[in-house]
């Protein structure tokens, strides 16, 4: 294909994966050498609201009525929507107190002032519309950014990892923290993309990549109850940055609860 | 074979004179508890009371990522940039470990020779050393607890000293350049050997059957068990990265901005991954977590014994030491067997 016309939009979530983009310095120019960006209101003027695209990424989740009105505009505009983030692949920390009823987290957050907005239960962008591609992270990885942008070039889906942080941290043999230092690590059911950035600090995965493809939160949720975490610190965690995906659905909560 | 004596005291200076051989690589720390291999400028960073380093060598062979070839729509196919034509040596390799390189020559020499592997590999010497087997070690089963072949040098303490085979001309080699470090055997040495063997065999805390278990996976192909540790595992591929004779890679391409150069890779795969199997049209013909569990115990214990007449196993003991779930492959062979003394 010419240059692909590009558009970069953000939803509800810190912009942090837009501006990921704009980290990648050395590569910058390529990239806009690449694409036709048309608009990515983030960073600049005078975009172009209107006009046909190929390519759409998005981050953030959806938060808002309005947030719903732009994705669905978005997805009739373009060929294909990249969703950006682990906000708009899995809710991200927007939706971490999901369980909650949004009216009294809101009573609770913003006070009086909560009134003039509206707000639902932060979903992620696959809830509402039909998304080709999904780069999570949190924020998301340069070069599964610049990988991605390579394939869609080339009229191709990038071949993204779809198994588990563990995978990367052994093939870099950090020592497993979970099994050295006893730490509450959801390296087993997040997906790699990170090289395993928290276990080579000796620190444990906190899970911002979101589960990886058919996740074991059972298996995972026995094996830190017998570390001996509490249910209360186990479920906090594994709410953190996915609370809304398939494989943390309520059975999960109940049956982790009661196990 | 020619077998020398070289007293501790003058194992320091030995193991720094082999750096005229190449860059030494050795077990060290990795963390607070963990060993690697890794490259050593002094004697004193070496682990020698070692067990067992979280990577097998062959990391170092068949890397866990590594690029095959560039390519690009000028210049067509291009192979990576060779790597510095230098020696790695590897001193303290454990009787398992040597092993498992063996089984890998022995896989990678096959009817396709893979050039990237045999590239390092045939610049590598070996320099063994005994172990005392832990909790997890049950080598002494998979018959891999002594080696007789596939090193340079191999060292084995006799209290004061080590009782030194020498495997290789390389390894005489070494030996010969520093001569004065080493004494000849005596009688009380070889009585000592003898013993510390017989020391060693009786020390092993695991012992299984793996005689006959080929038949018997068989009959127990739909057994329970795949079930029950299809639940369990978590199919985060601990096991195969850190498995010494795990072998299997995916091949993928990576593409530049301008779409049109890039570089063929390959990185370490892992059956117990859910696309491990994934064909054309979708179709996945292990897509139960419970069959692709099943499938790695049936080609290390089944399915290579018909191949290569024995089993890949070599009972390091890393699968049940790492992994995240606690999956122990001597109690699943132990249940497969129905073993009552576990
Ligand atoms: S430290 Fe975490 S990510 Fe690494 S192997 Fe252990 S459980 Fe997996
Ligand atoms: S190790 Fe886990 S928490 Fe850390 S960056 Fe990677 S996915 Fe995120
Ligand atoms: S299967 Fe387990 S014990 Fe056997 S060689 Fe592999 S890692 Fe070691
Ligand atoms: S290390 Fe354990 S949990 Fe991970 S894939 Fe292997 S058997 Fe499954």
């Amino acid at each position: 294909m010419g240059k692909p016309k590009v558009g970069i939009y953000g939803l509800t979530g810190c912009a942090g994966d837009q501006l990921a983009i704009l980290n990648c310095e050395d590569e910058l120019l390529d990239i806009a050498g690449a694409l036709d960006i048309k608009s990515f209101p983030m960073a600049m003027s005078g975009g172009d609201e209107n006009c046909p695209l190929d390519i759409v990424f998005v981050d953030g989740a959806v938060v808002q009525p309005k947030d719903e009105e732009l994705l669905k505009r978005l997805r009739e505009r373009a060929t294909l929507l990249v969703a950006i983030g682990t906000c708009a692949v899995w809710g991200g920390l927007p939706a971490m107190k999901s369980e909650i009823a949004r009216e009294e987290l809101k009573r609770k957050v913003y006070g009086r002032a909560g009134k003039i907005f509206d707000t639902t239960a932060p979903q992620h962008l696959s809830r509402f519309v039909k998304v080709d591609l999904s780069i999570s992270g949190c924020p998301i990885e340069k070069e599964q950014l610049l990988q991605s942008v390579a394939s869609l070039l080339h009229g191709d889906l990038p071949r993204l990892p779809n198994y588990a942080v563990c995978t990367e941290c052994k093939m870099a043999e950090y020592p497993c923290v979970l099994l050295e230092k006893g730490q509450l690590c959801l390296g087993p059911i997040t997906v790699a993309g990170c090289k395993a950035r928290c276990p080579s600090y000796g620190q444990p995965c906190i899970g911002c990549r979101g589960p990886v493809e058919e996740a074991n939160v059972s298996s995972e949720v026995r094996v830190l109850k017998e570390k001996g975490f509490t249910w209360f610190d186990i479920q906090n965690r594994l709410r953190t940055f996915a609370a809304p995906a398939d494989c943390f659905e309520d059975k999960i909560f109940k049956e982790g609860a009661n196990a | 074979m020619k077998i020398v004596k070289l007293p501790k005291e003058n194992l320091a200076k030995f193991v720094s004179s082999l750096s005229s051989f190449g860059q030494i690589h050795a077990p060290v720390k990795r963390g607070e508890k963990s060993l690697a291999f890794g490259p050593v400028s002094d004697f004193a960073q070496i682990q020698l009371n070692y067990t067992r380093t979280i990577l097998p060598l062959k990391k170092y062979f068949f890397k866990p990522i590594d690029t095959m070839f560039n390519f690009s729509a000028e210049k067509g196919y291009e192979l990576p940039m060779e790597e510095p034509e230098q020696r790695n040596v590897f001193f303290g390799v454990h009787p398992c470990d040597i092993h498992g390189l063996k089984i890998l020559d022995l896989v990678f020499s096959g009817r396709y020779v893979d050039n990237y592997y045999f590239a390092r590999r045939n610049n590598a010497a070996i320099i063994g050393l005994d172990c005392i087997p832990d909790e997890f070690c049950f080598c002494r089963s998979t018959g891999t607890d002594f080696v007789d072949s596939g090193f340079d040098l191999f060292l084995s303490d006799i209290d004061e000293s080590y009782l030194v085979r020498v495997g290789t001309s390389l390894g005489d080699d070494m030996v010969k350049a520093t001569e004065s470090l080493f004494r000849d055997i005596e009688k009380q040495d070889r009585e000592k050997y003898k013993g510390k063997s017989i020391e060693k065999r009786e020390s092993f805390q695991i012992q299984i059957q793996l005689q006959d278990l080929p038949g018997i996976m068989d009959l127990e192909y739909d057994s329970p068990i795949w079930e029950e540790l299809g639940q369990d595992c978590l199919s985060c591929g601990t096991c195969s990265m850190v498995c010494p004779t795990c072998y299997c890679y995916a091949v993928f391409d990576e593409l530049d901005l301008d779409a049109s150069s890039g570089r063929r890779m390959r990185r370490w795969d892992s059956c117990l991954f859910k696309d491990y199997a994934l064909v054309a049209g979708g179709h996945n013909f292990r897509a139960e977590r419970s069959s692709r569990v099943k499938n790695r115990f049936f080609h290390k214990q089944r399915g290579f014994v018909s191949q290569y007449g024995r089993p890949s196993c070599v009972g390091c003991g890393r699968c049940k030491a790492y992994c995240p779930a606690g999956i122990d492959i001597v109690e699943v062979i132990n249940k497969l067997r129905s073993e009552i003394r576990v």
